[in-house]
């Protein structure tokens, strides 16, 4: 048999690239996962260790308030302490702001716990200079020399950059580090990783002095606390890898089904050699033996070309984000001898498995078969009755199971159901997809002519192939589909949420002098971006509590007409005053606060908040009992959404600068949100592409496979008369035809699955949870594949094409 | 379209001069299959080529019918000189003026035997109107399949699936029908009822019909013989009774 086998792979080893590309990929695709999470686990998790070095203990889980109770006691007790923190804050440069929000930390007061690494410039000397990371700096275009403008309000810190700094660790790196001194005043507010201590006596004499004065926090000596750090950062990494890994497995479960359908075509085109091998005397098992070795031997050579492809690849896409985007922090990727005999397995396994259903199937071949007359290979198949009725029995079982998880919001239910739905519809497709194709083709035969319906007949003329074939992208496309519908439903709900707490998209205040220049509103009406603008009288009012001299402004019904929800501030009762939290002593609100304009007094009831400038909104008619004859203190302004929140604020400040007035603007926070949605909605339909990918080298494959064994009849009908482009136009018809069966069916698939995705696990946060269909994104889904689909049969069409009628027709 | 008139002996469908064909390069390992054919079929008559297999004929008939190219020598049928013609020209050329009839895998499995005899039509481009209607009722009247139009070619016996395909040849009246051993497939009784159908259609038709075989029973049917061997035409017969044939392949044995 071993000659039988070494032939038979040589003459087929052609038509086994599209299955061994199937596994080289899903392969690939483990060990570059591999490389990126070695990558990232080894940039989080080196230096982590840097800030503690000179440190004995450490503690933990505290709030500002504890840290700087913490720094007091090093000053009373002569020891150091170092406090790992940071807080959110806005940044600005020359009254542009860089950012709404960056990490400001502060450096130790202790130059011996200093653990930031100069890399230009030189360290802060007064608490008005300050130092930023590096790579932030170059990302924002933050150079040495700059002034910028930490924070807002009461507590802005003007600060001159003077030096540039690396951040070993990745656990507590800030963009902006002040002296201690100069952060203090945000320490109350800041997000507290931990304090570094180094005092007088053993670690364990310091531990037991700060466990008792600090009951709830955590301490501990210093590598227990790195070990610690090590374990979160890496769980984090191997939570992507995770994920990673899942569309891996998306990836290969789609390989399967092509290398399955591969095996199965090829087999049946060999059934006459295999009846014949058994007519000349080789029994069954031999025969189940050399196929299955030949399905081994595939599955070896691919798994060990995927590893290589793999590292090759993990190697070069580190090298490359550590080039281009250095503050993603990855390390040096390192391979795992595990995961290298992992994916190896996995590759092997999952092609001897792919293989086992058709080898069976082909088995059961007679030797008589090989005695018949030649009647080509019989490639009709039909689904049984039985095989209809349970994939019906399948599919509802899934339906009842998703709304089940609808009604129990039971998000395990519900990928169980969709699971088997999904199961019951690819059962059900040597059904369903031949039916599609002919409703498609019918449309195609008008447009085309002969070659359409050919290649309608041709696509449907084996189901359960047709069917196969499509199942691999129908996994791709509706996964795709379900996650596009999903996420643009779930975007509308945080878009609903973004627009009740942030109503107003920007505004203009006064800071000097009377009021606001009627040209401030005229040139912001004018901004391409401004949709409307209106203006808010107030007037300079002066407030106890320690706020001092503010505007004070009462919008008007008009102000309530631009803003994207009915905040309470659009309309404040009689009585009410709303002022914005930056203006607050450390944020504490008071019950009251009384306002003094001239002679005129009122005390109002206190309300806070922010996003409406450094204003205090009253109802007009508090106005108007605080001054007669109010002026334009303000501009509320709704912008469209679309624009560059940065180009938006830019220009806005350009216009406000003339009558020397504050801007704020809310865009940069719709656009973070939206950065966020678009990189998730990205990368997942980029990682599901992979599957996709492989799906369409499966139709390549199908087409290319049906090409050969189709070789007579498209000889035939070359000598009938079908010109080489008809051809052409007949292979590409069926290749449409069979990429856009899958995904239209694939789509509404999705965003059946999309709704249910929707009802069961946003219903319970958002009443009357609707869905938002991403119409452009899914017409591109269905454009993308039917292009796919015409580039797949490319390859198998110009071979179909060349060869001659004569060589066709005594092919054998 | 019946044509009344008598076939003119004189007409000639399709020429062919110097006609060769080499396979394969290198003084060792070409193959000459054709070398150097003259020949002129008659219009209107019933032609077979006859010759034991290598003998070239097979090869002769492609390169008549334009399914192939000849290494050097031109072939005209209908008027046209093939070698003027690229790949989509003769294409055309083919659906317009030429028939087959194939020994096997004459007939598309997915197509009936109605949508098989109309397929040279629908690739033409061609309206089936009154006049296509009225010879396709016609052809497939005389071939006695008007009660099978409607099957697959899986459902139909041997010599039901080969009268198809010679319902096809004629529906768009080709200037040529090529015959390649339209017999080899079937048993004596189809065979006689395929043969007598050529002829019916020569003699009833005044089609032109070439056919392609190595057996002497389906030679006998046809009206003028030509013997092939090594490539080259041996023998030319006209009306030959069976033992002009066997003497003629004797000779050519010998």
């Amino acid at each position: 048999m071993r000659t039988v086998l070494l032939a038979s792979m040589r003459r087929h080893t052609r038509r086994y690239v599209a299955a061994s590309l199937a596994v080289v990929i899903g392969v690939t695709f483990i060990i570059v996962t591999n490389a990126l999470s070695s990558a990232a686990r080894d940039g989080l998790t080196s230096g982590l260790d840097a800030p503690f070095a000179h440190a004995d203990v450490v503690v933990s889980g505290i709030d500002g308030p504890d840290a700087a109770r913490l720094l007091d006691r090093a000053e009373k007790e002569g020891a150091s302490a170092s406090v790992l923190g940071w807080a959110w804050l806005s940044v600005s440069r020359d009254g542009t702001e860089i950012t709404d929000g960056a990490d400001v930390g502060a450096l130790p007061r202790d130059n011996a716990m200093r653990w930031q690494e100069l890399v230009d410039g030189r360290f802060p000397s007064t608490d008005h200079e300050a130092v930023v990371d590096a790579n932030a700096a170059k990302a924002n275009d933050v150079g040495i020399g700059d002034t910028l403008t930490i924070g807002t309000g009461k507590q802005a810190l003007d600060v001159k950059v003077v030096g540039s700094v690396d951040s070993p660790s990745s656990m507590v790196w800030s963009a902006v580090y002040l002296t201690q001194d100069a952060q203090d005043r945000w320490l109350d507010q800041s997000m507290i990783n931990s304090v570094a201590w180094n005092g007088a006596g053993s670690a364990d004499e310091q531990i037991r002095a700060l466990e008792s004065a600090y009951p709830d926090a955590t301490v501990q000596t210093t590598d227990d606390f790195v070990a610690d750090q090590q374990k979160a950062a890496t769980n984090g990494v191997d939570v992507i890898a995770f994920i990673l890994l899942l569309f891996a497995a998306i990836a290969i479960g789609t390989s399967v089904m092509v290398i399955a359908n591969t095996f199965s075509i090829l087999f049946a085109q060999r059934t006459r050699d295999f009846a014949l091998l058994r007519c000349v005397g080789a029994t069954r098992r031999q025969v189940l033996r050399s196929i299955r070795l030949e399905a081994l031997a595939l599955g070896v050579v691919s798994a060990l070309v995927g590893l290589v492809a793999g590292a090759g690849l993990g190697l070069g896409l580190v090298a490359l984000i550590r080039d281009l985007a250095p503050s993603a922090r990855l390390g040096e990727a390192s391979f795992s001898p595990v995961w290298f005999a992992g994916a190896f397995l996995v590759g092997t396994a999952v092609t001897v498995m792919a293989s086992w259903l058709p080898t069976r199937r082909v088995t059961r071949v007679s030797p008589l078969a090989a005695l018949r007359p030649d009647t080509g290979v019989d490639v009709r198949t039909t689904a049984g009755r039985l095989r209809i009725g349970f994939g019906i029995l399948v599919v509802a079982a899934g339906v009842l199971a998703m709304a089940a998880a609808i009604a129990g919001a039971a998000v395990p239910l519900m990928v169980v159901g969709g699971g088997t739905t999904f199961f019951g519809v690819v059962l059900l497709g040597p059904t369903i997809v031949p039916a599609l194709i002919r409703v498609a083709g019918s449309l195609t035969a008008r447009v085309m002519g002969p070659p359409g319906r050919l290649a309608t007949s041709n696509a449907v003329r084996n189901p359960r192939r047709t069917a196969a074939t499509t199942a691999s992208l129908l996994v791709g496309v509706t996964l795709t589909t379900a996650v596009l519908t999903g996420l643009a439903s779930g975007r509308s709900i945080i878009d609903d949420e973004m627009a009740t707490d942030h109503p107003l998209d920007a505004t203009v205040s006064a800071t000097t002098g009377a009021g606001l220049a009627p040209e401030v509103l005229t040139g912001v009406r004018d901004l391409p971006a401004v949709e409307s603008a209106v203006e808010v009288p107030g007037t300079v009012g002066t407030l106890d509590r320690g706020i001092g001299r503010m505007r004070v402004v009462a919008p008007g019904p008009d102000a309530a007409g631009l803003m994207r929800s009915t905040p309470d501030f659009a309309a404040p009762r009689a009585g009410e005053i709303y002022l914005p939290i930056d203006a607050l002593e450390n944020g504490n609100v008071p019950r009251t606060v009384t306002v003094t304009v001239g002679e005129r007094t009122e005390t109002l009831r206190v309300n806070a908040g922010e996003d409406w400038g450094n204003v205090a909104v009253v109802a007009p008619q508090t106005l108007a009992g605080l001054d007669a004859a109010p002026s334009t203190q303000a501009i509320w302004v709704r912008a469209d959404l679309d624009t560059d929140a940065e180009d938006f604020s830019g220009d806005l400040s350009a216009v406000a600068a003339a009558s020397d007035a504050d801007v704020v603007s809310t865009l940069g926070k719709w656009a973070f949100v939206d950065l966020q949605l678009d990189v998730m909605t990205g990368a997942i339909v980029g990682l599901l592409g992979i599957a996709v990918v492989i799906a369409l080298i499966g139709i390549a494959n199908t087409l290319g496979l049906s090409v050969l064994e189709r070789g007579r009849e498209n000889a035939l009908l070359r000598a009938l008369g079908l010109t080489r482009r008809q051809l052409r136009a007949t292979l590409a018809t069926e290749a449409v035809l069979l990429s856009v069966v899958a995904t239209l069916l694939g789509t509404t698939l999705g965003i059946g699955f999309a709704w249910v995705g929707v009802q069961t696990m946003l219903a319970k946060y958002v009443e009357n949870a609707s869905m938002t269909l991403p119409l452009g994104q899914l017409a591109i889904v269905v454009l993308v594949s039917a292009a796919a689909g015409l580039l797949a049969c490319v390859l198998p069409a110009r071979r179909a094409a060349r060869v001659t009628p004569a060589a066709g027709l005594t092919m054998e | 379209m019946i044509e009344t008139t008598a076939p003119n002996a004189l007409r000639t469908a399709a020429t062919a001069r110097g006609l060769t064909k080499t396979y394969g390069v290198g003084t060792h390992a070409e193959v000459h299959a054709l070398r150097g054919v003259d020949l002129d079929l008659p219009a209107g008559r019933f032609t077979a080529i006859m010759g034991p297999s290598g003998s070239g004929k097979s090869t002769l008939m492609h390169c008549l019918a334009g399914l192939d190219q000849p290494t050097p020598g031109t072939v005209e049928v209908a008027g046209v000189t093939l070698e003027s013609l690229d790949d989509t020209a003769l294409t055309k050329f083919r659906r317009d003026h030429v028939g087959f009839v194939f020994q096997s895998f004459n007939l598309l499995p997915m197509l009936t035997a109605g949508q098989n005899i109309l397929l040279p039509l629908e690739l033409a481009g061609r309206k089936v109107g009154r006049e296509e209607r009225a010879r396709f009722e016609m052809v497939v009247d005389v071939l006695g399949l008007a009660d099978r139009t409607g099957h697959l070619p899986s459902q139909l016996s041997g010599g039901q699936q080969q009268r198809v395909a010679i319902a096809r040849a004629l529906v768009a009246q080709p200037a040529i029908v090529f015959a390649d051993e339209p017999t080899g497939n079937l048993d004596s009784t189809a065979s006689a009822e395929v043969l007598d159908f050529l002829r019916h259609s020569v003699r009833e038709l005044g089609q032109t019909v070439v056919m392609v075989t190595h057996e002497l029973d389906a030679a006998a049917y046809a009206d003028d013989v030509l013997v092939i061997a090594d490539g080259a035409i041996r023998t030319h017969l006209t009306t030959p009774t069976r033992d002009e044939l066997v003497a003629a392949l004797r000779h050519r044995a010998a």
